[in-house]
């Protein structure tokens, strides 16, 4: 029974430890977002070298947005710009843009 | 006449245009993609990417680099190492097709509903 507790005080400790799972808000993602709309604001914005579009990325998943800036961050995803961009990103700001972009609203 | 008979040509195309969109076969190959991002672009999971009315030339980009493992991902580097050019265009165009989840964002005004 105490094992049983014991595990079930471990597995919430983890679950709520900060930095572990960052909680974004959105409000302050709005902030921290701006500097994304220079390229992912524009409708139709091109990449230059390859030319593709800039993804839309409002109305995507938070969970999978947070995981692309991290993987930017660490360098495992390739794309020169948006490692620099994630380069300074905390856990925190990248959960609070990834909030703010899943249900931000739209250029229209 | 002769250009009368090019100018209702064109206008036929052009009328034509956005019904070939909306007839356009459903690629074979989307039922393995639909296991995770939906067969109409929806994903399953909040860790995948909703596909659903994303740019088609930034999906063509993103698998071509799954395919030649400059971007790395486990499951998405096996999935595209067995598509062509062709699956890429179809794939792409499919789901670029489909009603869109996804939006240019503005930090301006309020979130929509």
């Amino acid at each position: 029974m105490m094992k049983t507790v014991r595990c079930a005080a471990a597995v919430l400790a983890l679950l709520s430890a900060p930095g572990v799972l960052a909680a974004g808000d959105g409000d302050a993602g709005k902030l921290k977002a701006n500097t994304c709309m220079g390229c992912h604001g524009i409708p139709g914005y091109t990449n230059a070298y390859p030319t593709y579009r800039v993804p839309k990325i409002g109305g995507q998943s938070a969970d999978y947005l947070a995981a692309a800036l991290k993987a930017y961050k660490s360098g495992e995803r390739p794309h020169k710009t948006m490692q620099a961009q994630a380069a300074s990103l905390s856990d925190q700001d990248i959960a609070d843009i990834a909030v703010f972009l899943a249900s931000a609203p739209g250029v229209h | 006449m002769r250009h009368l008979t090019q100018l209702v040509a064109l206008a036929a195309l052009v009328a034509a245009g956005p019904a070939l969109a909306a007839d356009m076969p459903t690629p074979e190959k989307v039922t393995v993609c639909a296991a995770c991002h939906g067969a109409d672009g929806k994903a399953t999971q909040p860790i995948y990417p909703h596909l659903a009315g994303q740019y088609a030339n930034y999906i063509e980009q993103a698998l071509k680099e799954y395919r030649s493992g400059k971007r790395k991902n486990p499951i998405m580097g096996a999935q595209a190492a067995g598509l062509t050019d062709a699956d890429i265009r179809a794939l792409a165009a499919h789901y670029a097709a489909q009603s869109s989840l996804l939006h240019t964002p503005s930090i301006h005004g309020a979130a929509p509903k």
